[in-house]
């Protein structure tokens, strides 16, 4: 990653804090980081984090850490605009990194959607798909998950005060739960879960209470989704797609997965009268 | 026989099943935390005991390829299962252990080890198979050249109570591997559950104190006849045996067999073979700092040959496919292990069969890969193959611990390129300047990750280190000026054979910053010259701007006593010199190879084209030595990143002759 490292000593790295479509439980977790919030204080200069202060600033950032998916013509300018003054640009969160649970509605026509939402649909102004931030601009480094993992935040921030490379390993989600002595789910329950392709990062959060991984870190380098679903029991039902559409869903290769299974559950909502027309649909 | 009061060792006793709770009682007063079977999450694991309702009465648990399952029992034994997915490895070489602390201080970086101080354990229900993987690790931990202390500290405390299989399942292969069923050695107590009790068998002094505190009779001869038949009644649900006697040669003999292949299409390189497998060693080191970095702590983690990261270094995998790993991992458990170990890497416990995901089977791999099949005739016992001497003798190799970083100062620096710099540093450690031309350390800063750097020179009062920015951790390293400090661990690996040259020509031939690693070398043959036949140096660079050590290098081509040529392999008008690969430079015509020994560092193909130039000059594997790169992390063959087939690049390289290398020198995604 492009480094905007300094060693101890020298100014404060200035830090913003953005978000576009997302919930912003990523960013929360900023504050999450009770113990050490007056150590990052001191080493950050926070200079824009709506959730945290009504104080706002504009570039340049040494630091920009951006939550949620690009969804909306304005997202995007303001995406190109915030890069241009930014040194180092992380993602933070499987909307920023992975388009979020909103991408699931890129396999479908937006019209008919907004027209049964809302009852003025026209007003409604978006892209036609969700799409992850490393689309449109070159990204730094990611921060996996929803939400992100505390300790991957602090490990990250701590990583840029030094200058090192954080340590985010890609490995499944398996080695962790090994490593907690999780029982697995796949093989002592016959659960589905995703977790050999998923990249770890929550520490086996789900598999520790005996649920399947569904996903949210998105899929690690090498993930062999095609034998997972031939070969691992709790794929051998309908719900295949359903597994894989969630979180990270518009994720390569759970978005070929979901693909090759049909698409994600949820057919488009039964025509309603007065249908907005379509803005748009899969290129 | 009976002597006194008390009973003779050897003699079987009985413990009734309800006593069961006195043996337990009497460990726990000797200040040990019992560890055991238990039931959590529809698995029996293993976990701390507090009583004897703990231990899983009545359940057992029956397991197949990608599946396990408890059952309940009609009986209320409480060992009466098979082996469940946590191996008694998470208790002597756990998931995560700290290994050291650095801080940076107004005096330097400091580093120091952390001291392990488990609580005495002790072990309760541990199976044939498992006592044999227990000393498969101790002799990887405790029996090499380097000790690992975190282990050794709860291993030695660790009293282990053996309990007989009775029920072994579908994946379980302890015969073929004669590792099982029946418990033979390396126990303190072993029990034999029947409905009633226990017959006790003593294995150590340590377990005759105990059992003779518990006053237990003799076990009647009933009792031993059943104690008996439960042992062959495993025996004999297993079938037949595989006949692994030729595993070994045939797995050698197969890196391009295409099982490979067809089994990585269903492998998910989800790493769950190797953390379950109660053998497998393979660790990281994570790093944790503070945020200003001025304090970090180092833990080891287990870590898997699976894993996406695992064989990398700046320039990428040295193992990027799927089959690569599998290859790797297979062919260490069942026919390198046994170079590097003398012994097999696997038990036949079966957890890698259970726990896949998938149910890839190892026993059928190795019948598509290996032509491992039955056993034709009525078993007989294996014999244990010769442990094979891998390199040379180790006496030149001492093995700091992994913690022991030394703090070296800084004297200054010098740049050789856009991204490289010479570090001179200053050492007073004895250890650090006994090293040899060829070796190299570990260099580490605190929160930054140790890097294996060479050691390209070694003066009287310390050494320089020549390093390349490419990544975090050099990019610091290669920016510290007089002053400053770094730690230090080493001199790691077999160096050149300098011992060696007399009489020889001498022929080097260094690719880019291969050089830095072959400049103790020349030191060497320069402070021997009248020793030696001709020395000829060969210096290849991607550019001009590529050089290093360009004054000195500049010296030596002056010299009338040696040959130097160097070549670029693109440059401007400012350059007045040859254009093209190292191997170019070689005048053939006054060559005699077959009294040279040649030297070669640089990148891995540029070796390898190297290496069979110098073959048809006459120089023959024996005496051609390279030296490899590899992500060495231990540095003392305990961490498993850097293995080469049968080697360990750090312990057993990184200088080798092609001799020693053999195919591996060639072998793609090894």
């Amino acid at each position: 990653m492009a480094t905007a490292g300094r060693r101890s000593g020298t100014r404060r790295l200035r830090v913003g804090v953005v978000k576009f479509a997302s919930c912003d439980g990523c960013q929360l977790t900023l504050l999450d980081l009770e113990d050490e919030l007056l150590a990052i204080a001191e080493r950050f200069d926070i200079v824009e984090f709506p959730e945290a202060t009504s104080r706002r600033s504009a570039g340049p950032f040494d630091v920009l850490l951006v939550e949620g998916s690009v969804s909306t013509e304005e997202q995007l300018e303001e995406l190109l605009r915030l890069r241009r003054e930014t040194t180092t640009l992380v993602t933070i969160g499987a909307c920023a990194t992975a388009g979020g649970i909103q991408a699931i509605r890129n396999w479908s026509e937006p019209g008919p959607w907004a027209a049964a939402v809302y009852p003025r649909p026209e007003l409604v102004s978006s892209l036609a798909m969700a799409t992850p931030v490393a689309d449109h601009v070159i990204v730094d480094a990611e921060l996996r998950g929803c939400p992100i993992d505390p300790g991957q935040l602090l490990e990250l921030l701590t990583a840029l005060v030094v200058g090192r490379r954080p340590q985010l390993p890609d490995e499944s989600v398996c080695a962790e739960c090994k490593r907690r002595s999780a029982t697995c789910v796949v093989v002592a329950a016959g659960v589905a879960c995703l977790g050999p392709v998923t990249r770890t990062g929550c520490g086996a959060l789900c598999p520790v209470f005996g649920r399947g991984c569904y996903g949210c870190f998105g899929p690690r380098g090498g993930a062999n989704v095609t034998s997972l679903v031939a070969n691992a029991p709790g794929f051998d039902d309908d719900l295949v797609s359903a597994r894989f559409a969630g979180f990270t869903a518009w994720a390569e290769p759970f978005r070929s997965v979901i693909d090759g299974h049909g698409g994600p559950p949820g057919a488009a909502p039964a025509p309603t009268a007065g249908d907005a027309p379509a803005r748009g649909g899969r290129p | 026989m009976v002597i006194g009061a008390t009973i003779a060792r050897n003699v079987p006793r009985w413990l009734p099943a309800a006593d069961l709770g006195r043996l337990l009682d009497a460990l726990r007063a000797d200040g040990r935390t019992i560890i055991g079977p238990t039931v959590r999450n529809d698995a029996i694991v293993l976990d701390e005991i507090l009583t004897d309702a703990d231990l899983p009465a009545g359940r057992g648990a029956e397991a197949a390829p990608g599946r396990y399952r408890l059952t309940r029992r009609d009986d209320g034994r409480r060992f009466d299962h098979a082996v469940g997915p946590m191996s008694w490895k998470r208790w002597t070489f756990p998931p995560r252990a700290p290994i050291r602390v650095g801080r940076r201080t107004a005096t330097g970086v400091r580093f120091t080890s952390s001291e392990p101080r488990p609580t005495p354990l002790a072990f309760i229900g541990v199976r044939a198979c498992e006592l044999t993987a227990l000393e498969i690790q101790d002799t990887i931990m405790l029996d090499g050249q380097a000790i690992d202390r975190d282990y050794r500290a709860r291993r030695s405390s660790a009293f282990v109570v053996a309990v007989e299989c009775a029920t072994p399942t579908s994946t379980c292969f302890c015969t073929s591997m004669g590792s099982g069923p029946e418990v033979s050695a390396g126990f303190d107590v072993a029990l034999t559950e029947l409905d009633d009790g226990f017959v006790v068998r003593v294995g150590s002094p340590a377990g005759a104190r105990l059992i003779d505190a518990l006053d237990l009779p003799p076990a009647d001869g009933s009792a031993i006849d059943a104690a008996a038949g439960v042992v062959a009644g495993a025996r004999e649900a297993m079938g037949t045996p595989l006949d692994m006697s030729d595993v070994r040669v045939a797995l050698a003999a197969a890196p391009e067999h295409p099982g490979w292949a067809a089994v990585a299409e269903r492998c998910l390189s989800c790493t769950n073979c190797t953390l379950v497998c109660p053998t497998c060693f393979c660790t990281s080191v994570v790093q944790r700092s503070d945020l200003d970095g001025t304090t970090s702590t180092s833990e080891r983690t287990w870590d898997s040959c699976f894993a996406d990261g695992f064989a990398k270094v700046a320039g990428g995998s040295f193992r990027p496919h799927v089959q690569d790993r599998y290859r790797q991992w297979l062919t260490h458990k069942f026919s390198t292990w046994w170079d590097q170990f003398g012994s097999s890497g696997c038990v036949g416990c079966g957890r890698c069969i259970a726990w896949c995901p998938v149910g890839i089977d190892v026993r059928q791999e190795l019948g598509v890969i290996a032509g491992v099949g039955p056993l034709p005739l009525p078993r007989t016992a294996i014999a244990p193959l010769p442990a094979a001497s891998v390199g040379r003798p180790v006496a030149e190799l001492t093995a700091p611990a992994l913690g022991g970083f030394v703090t070296a100062h800084v004297d200054g620096s010098t740049r050789e390129t856009g991204d490289t710099m010479t570090l001179h540093l200053r050492t007073t450690d004895r250890t650090l300047l006994s090293g040899r031309p060829g070796q190299f350390v570990m260099a580490a800063l605190p929160a930054f990750s140790a890097a294996p750097i060479s050691v390209s020179r070694f003066r009287r009062d310390g050494l320089d280190l020549t390093i390349r920015a490419a990544g975090p951790a050099t990019r610091a390293m290669a920016a510290l000026d007089r002053g400053s400090t770094i730690g230090l661990r080493g001199p790691l690996g077999h160096g050149w054979p300098v011992g060696e040259l007399a009489g020889r020509d001498v022929v080097i031939v260094a690719g880019g910053i291969g050089l830095a690693p072959l400049r103790p070398l020349i030191d060497a043959c320069l402070a021997q010259r009248e020793e030696l036949g001709a020395v000829r140096i060969y210096l290849g660079a991607r550019t001009p701007a590529d050089r290093l050590y360009v004054d000195e290098i500049g010296r030596l081509a002056g010299r009338t006593d040696i040959e130097l040529k160097e070549t670029v392999d693109r440059a401007g008008a400012d350059w007045f010199g040859r254009v093209g690969i190292v191997t170019q430079l070689f005048d053939r015509a006054t060559w005699d190879g077959r009294n040279a020994v040649a030297f070669i560092c640089g990148p891995e193909r540029m070796m390898q084209a190297t290496a069979d130039v110098l073959s048809e000059l006459g120089i023959d594997a024996e005496r051609t030595w390279v030296t490899l790169e590899r992500n060495m992390s231990c540095g003392v063959g305990l961490c498993g990143h850097c293995q080469l087939g049968r080697f360990f690049v750090c312990k057993d390289g990184p200088v080798m002759s092609l001799a020693t290398l053999g195919p591996a020198f060639t072998t793609e995604g090894l």
